[in-house]
């Protein structure tokens, strides 16, 4: 075979895994962005809305649902394409046995990064193994060119066996890198490579209807196990088989074993992923010096070539084994265990060491890996340790900055009256609540303008007393908690993205239990959730759930319009017609094709107690109605407030204008401001009342993202966005005019 | 590799040769700036120029993170010849090229790390050489200085398109046409009204570039590039990342995030109506007990500078003009510069900002102002 024409592009490992994909044109991809693989679906959309592909990119409300969307569409027999990391690879792990054990081919790229928490976006391999027992044949790419180059196998491999592949690589050091890459010129090399895809026993052939997903008792399900096994124990041919053949077409060998001056080597160093590369610079500069050093990597994990590195280490002397994660307990991360047990298996003697590296992105320098292999000529050297911990400077011992904010400092300042159901709120001014001490120290990391920071003060200047915050996973926190510094000055948890509302139930229980077994104080505590950033995409069940239970607590929403701090993706509040990076503009798109969602509606739903929403264009309002969020919270149970917040970075406007941006919104009747007191509705501001309404138009225009919707050309959309607009404003006008609603 | 007579190539490359390679084979850009000035993209293309119009291999990536306008970014450029295949994946420490988007992050940051004698500095600044390695600093090198926000404006195009420019005559061996033709291939097919001042902000650029060398001579040290360690480590941090000293954030000195122009405060028109604290999202603006026209009330003190981000928001919402836009530089001295009046502290060593400079997804909006940043 000729190898086929290809062209020279300069592209990251994210790049070239979306390119990939393009090439293939899988039928569906589902995803949830999560740094640092959200790329992938960045691109793709980009690439759909330029009409490069015809892929239905399906943005889900989280991973667990990107995994569900995979595992249905597998079913019906097309081409399955997803990427994630970390987190998001865990929240999806359940599904990953059910994909492998009912045996339905999809691709899923991993750009590996170490798994919360404490939470940190940065790229290690604590994700990646725990996909080890999952069934799914494990790729592991050290390169761009090789994300690309897996890719493109990953999806023959899997058709041929009927199993799940993953194509695994270093979050950011690979999937942000841009290097030189070589890819086919044209789609159709690619397309001629995989072939026609053809899986028998779709669920969308009603002429032969095929029952998906049985109930299996013990004899079946260890002979479908076995089934599983076998073909894990084939793809040990099949994988090398179809590398080869690649190599014919593209000219680049893949391997799933890879060596680097191992032959005469004594002693030898295993890394996985781009840690390779730099370690075979560090096996340059020793062998300069007479040593005996070599260096080697895996490039699939499953199915674990343990015959061919038992091969390649069986003149060595000294293995050294380093791993960016650790299986704690174990004495070794999950590659030192796995290798060590190849060696067993063929009776080698080697000495073994073990060393935990470069976790949550740490970088690895030439100098490291030098360190690495010298430990191997240390005698005193242990077995295991860490490499690169510090102990911290002893006598370190900070002074604080400020008084905590307790009730003492924190003075009360605000009256209530309750009347027919209804609580009036005095003394919550603008003026007089500047005498309450800022909760969040200045000094936090947020862009200037952020609209964040603003919200979440207003909301506690009408909050009296102590109070305890949570954050969802957002910008929000990433901004406030930087390590080793904190803008806290009262007591705060941090959960993860989908889990917020419920870990705040559990906190508020345990104070009262605590209380009430004399083990803590009388006294009062205001317990509040902050989540922003889409979290009421991912966390909208938890949020449910504890409005259902009516659990005393307040959660805040600041909507900002989407996954902000992931580089702006579409959440399912983001307006409709709105560009963002998976909802680009271009032929064959025109920005989010959805309305936003309207969050206070769904959470008034559950009956709890009291929702509002807020914003700062109406400052006076947005203080009192904190205070009522905390007098309900106190008195009835559970209260939501939502707040616009402005985001100038990927709003497209100018920091000092977002009060006005955000006030245009509620002229607009985009985001009307009202109550729902014990499920009477009440407006808060009614732009017509005052004369101040305007078309959405208006405020359209006045952010990047969406003032494309002003041109002639989306005429039409803009239209649907004002009618959605009237039909939600003549609802909640008409719900605040009926007494019973 | 695949045969390289069938690797296509729709365009030519500029054969030229490294002036500097370090040991492994590579000449190193580090490029030093903040959100929203554009090097990011400035390393991107510097490393496309290289793979695609130099005929190197080529490296590019930044310092990674989450999106935030006005934090430290740093991107890295490394070349070879192609012979090399480039290994490394670690950030640069010793440059051959430093580019300094914005200056005012020398004080606080070691951003000239790693400069000796054989380095060639691009600086965008209004100041000339000499008075840039004072205030750097700098042990040695060549400092190549351009106004590239003056240039750009004058050019309706770009910090980081004048700072190509300006980088290109910098090096003494990057061909403007390579920097022009890469442009007009990329940019020029994304943005295509935007061109013609794109281009003409690169030659301003290349033009207009005055340098200096600097031999060392016992003015400054040398400064080495270290990781960044926390005081807490395995033996003293308290057990699950629990953060203990509360409000700590109060001292990162934010000032580098201003992009030259702050709010001033005129005492005599504040009415201290308390609207500016309600839109600051820095917590800057300082209130306390006073009697404001007989009656006791609420009072503006001043402002505490250190956490500005000069956002503005504060001049937008003032009602009675008290608080007004100005030049960062036309006003060294704020009399109504307060310390916040919250700290228990009365010595605070302020810290270099701290915040991770982080970049994880290429910017959705294709509207850029002319100074660089989103419109």
């Amino acid at each position: 075979m000729k190898t086929a024409k290809q062209k020279l592009l300069f592209e990251s490992g994210n790049e070239l895994a979306a390119y990939a994909a393009k090439q293939i044109n899988y039928h569906v991809m589902g995803y949830y962005p999560i740094t640092p693989s959200t790329q992938i679906a960045e691109f793709l959309d980009q690439m759909g809305a330029d009409g490069e592909h015809s892929i239905a990119l399906i943005p889900a409300e989280g991973e667990h649902s990107a995994a569900g969307i995979c595992y249905g569409a597998s079913t019906g027999g097309g081409r399955v394409f997803n990427a994630t990391s970390a987190n998001g690879l865990l929240y999806a792990l359940e599904q990953l046995p059910v994909q492998s054990g009912t045996r339905l081919p999809m691709v899923l790229n991993i750009a590996c990064r170490t798994v919360s928490g404490p939470l940190s976006i940065k790229g290690d391999h604590s994700d990646i193994m725990y996909t080890l027992n999952t069934g799914w044949i494990i790729l592991f790419a050290d390169s761009p060119q090789e994300v690309y180059d897996c890719n493109i196998c990953a999806i023959k491999i899997a058709e041929k066996l009927r199993m799940p592949v993953i194509v695994a690589f270093d979050g950011f050091f690979t999937s942000h890198q841009k290097r030189n890459c070589y890819v086919f010129a044209d789609d159709q090399a690619v397309q001629n490579f995989i072939g026609p895809i053809s899986i028998d026993n779709t669920s969308l052939n009603p002429k032969q209807p095929v029952t998906i997903g049985s109930y299996m008792n013990e004899p079946d399900l260890m002979n479908n196990k076995y089934q599983l096994h076998l073909a894990m124990e084939k793809a040990r041919t099949v994988i090398p088989e179809i590398f080869a053949e690649y190599e014919q077409l593209s000219g680049r060998k893949l391997s799933a074993l890879k060596s680097y001056q191992t032959d005469d080597a004594d002693v030898l160093l295993f890394v996985l992923g781009s840690a390779y590369l730099t370690a075979k610079a560090a096996v340059d500069k020793l062998r300069d010096e007479g040593k005996k050093v070599g260096v080697f990597t895996l490039g699939a994990l499953r199915p674990f070539p343990s015959e061919q590195i038992a091969d390649l280490c069986k003149n060595a002397q000294t293995i050294l084994i380093a791993d960016r994660q650790d299986s704690y307990g174990g004495g070794g991360g999950n590659m030192s265990l796995e290798i060590r047990a190849a060696l067993q298996q063929k009776g080698l003697t080697a000495k073994v060491i073990s060393r935990i590296y470069g976790l949550g992105g740490r970088d690895f320098f030439e100098r490291d890996a030098i360190e690495l292999f010298n430990f191997c000529y240390d005698e005193n050297s242990p077995n295991f340790d860490y490499f690169g911990t510090y102990p911290g400077e002893a006598d370190f011992n900070p002074k604080p900055y400020f008084e905590p904010i307790t009730d003492n400092q924190s003075p009360a300042l605000i009256s209530f009256t309750e009347e027919d159901g209804k609580v009036t709120v005095k003394g919550a001014t603008v003026r007089d609540t500047t005498a309450r001490p800022k909760r969040l120290a200045p000094g936090h990391g947020a862009c200037p303008g952020c609209g964040i920071p603003v919200n979440v003060n207003l909301l506690l200047r009408g909050i009296e007393g102590n109070v305890v915050l949570l954050f969802q996973t957002g910008c929000g926190m990433v901004v406030t908690t930087g390590y080793p510094k904190t803008s806290f000055k009262v007591p705060y948890v941090h959960n993860l993205f989908q889990n917020g509302a419920a870990t705040l139930a559990g906190l508020s229980k345990m104070y009262h239990k605590m209380q009430e077994r004399g083990e803590l104080p009388k006294g009062d505590i205001t317990f509040i959730m902050v989540s922003g950033d889409g979290g009421m995409d991912i966390g909208m069940g938890s949020a449910l759930g504890t409005a259902l239970r009516n659990d005393p607590v307040i959660l805040f929403e600041y909507d900002n319009g989407g996954y902000m701090n992931t580089g702006y993706q579409l959440s399912y509040s983001t307006p409709m017609g709105a560009k963002s990076a998976t909802s680009h503009l271009g032929e064959k798109q025109w920005g989010k094709s959805f309305f936003n969602k309207d969050m206070p509606r769904i959470m008034a739903a559950t009956g709890m107690p009291y929702v509002a929403t807020a914003a700062e264009s109406e400052p006076n309002d947005f203080i009192k109605k904190a205070a009522k969020a905390q007098y309900y919270a106190k008195n009835y149970g559970t209260a939501y407030i939502k707040c616009l917040s402005a985001c100038p970075l990927n709003w497209g406007d100018k920091p000092n204008t977002e009060r006005k941006v955000i006030s245009a919104a509620v002229n607009s009747c985009y985001f009307p401001l009202y109550e729902v007191e014990q499920g009477h509705t009440s407006l808060s501001f009614n732009p017509e009342a005052k004369g101040t309404k305007i078309p959405v138009e208006d405020w359209l225009k006045m952010m990047g993202r969406t003032k494309h919707l002003c041109g002639e050309a989306y005429a039409e959309i803009r239209n649907t966005i004002q009618q959605e607009i009237d039909r939600r404003w003549k609802r909640l006008k008409a719900l605040s005019e009926h007494p019973e609603l | 590799m695949a045969n390289k007579s069938e690797i296509f190539k729709n365009r030519q490359t500029y054969p030229i040769s490294l002036p500097a390679i370090n040991e492994n084979g590579c000449y190193e850009i580090r490029l030093e700036s903040i959100g929203g000035l554009g090097a990011n993209l400035c390393g991107k293309l510097l490393g496309e120029l290289g793979a695609a119009y130099l005929g190197l291999n080529a490296a590019a990536f930044s310092s990674y993170g989450s999106e935030k306008r006005g934090s430290p970014v740093k991107s890295y450029v490394r070349w070879s010849a192609p012979q090399y295949d480039i290994l490394h994946n670690s950030p640069i420490e010793r440059p051959h090229l430093l580019v300094l988007f914005h200056h005012a992050l020398s004080k606080t940051l070691p951003v000239t790390a790693g400069v000796d004698e054989n380095c060639t500095l691009v600086v965008n600044t209004a100041l000339d050489p000499e008075k840039i390695r004072n205030d750097l600093h700098l042990y040695a090198g060549t400092v190549c200085c351009v106004n590239a926000l003056e240039l750009a404006l004058d050019s309706k195009s770009r910090i980081n398109m004048v700072m190509l420019g300006a980088v290109a005559k910098a090096s003494g061996f990057i061909p403007i046409e390579a920097v022009k033709e890469l442009v007009t291939d990329t940019l020029g097919k994304k943005y295509p009204t935007m061109l013609e001042s794109n281009l003409k902000g690169i030659e301003l650029g290349f033009n207009n570039v005055t340098s200096q060398t600097f031999l060392p001579d016992q003015h400054f040290q040398k400064v080495e590039y270290r990781e960044i360690r926390s005081k807490w480590g395995y033996k003293n941090a308290p057990l699950g990342g629990a953060n203990t000293h509360f409000g700590s954030t109060v001292s990162n000195d934010l000032s580098p995030s201003r992009e030259g122009f702050i709010p001033l405060f005129l005492p005599e028109k504040c009415i201290h109506c308390g609207l500016c604290d309600t839109t600051c999202p820095d917590m800057v603006f300082q209130f306390t007990n006073g009697e404001y026209k007989g009656k006791p009330t609420m009072m503006n003190r001043g402002l505490d500078y250190h956490h500005c981000k000069g956002c503005l928001r504060c001049v937008d919402v003032c009602p009675t003009g008290a608080l007004v836009t100005g030049k960062e530089n036309e006003h060294p001295d704020k009399k109504w510069f307060v310390r916040n009046k919250d700290l228990i502290t009365e010595n605070l060593d302020f810290e270099p900002q701290g915040a991770d400079p982080w970049i994880t997804s290429e910017s959705y909006l294709d509207e850029k102002r002319v100074d660089g940043g989103l419109m």
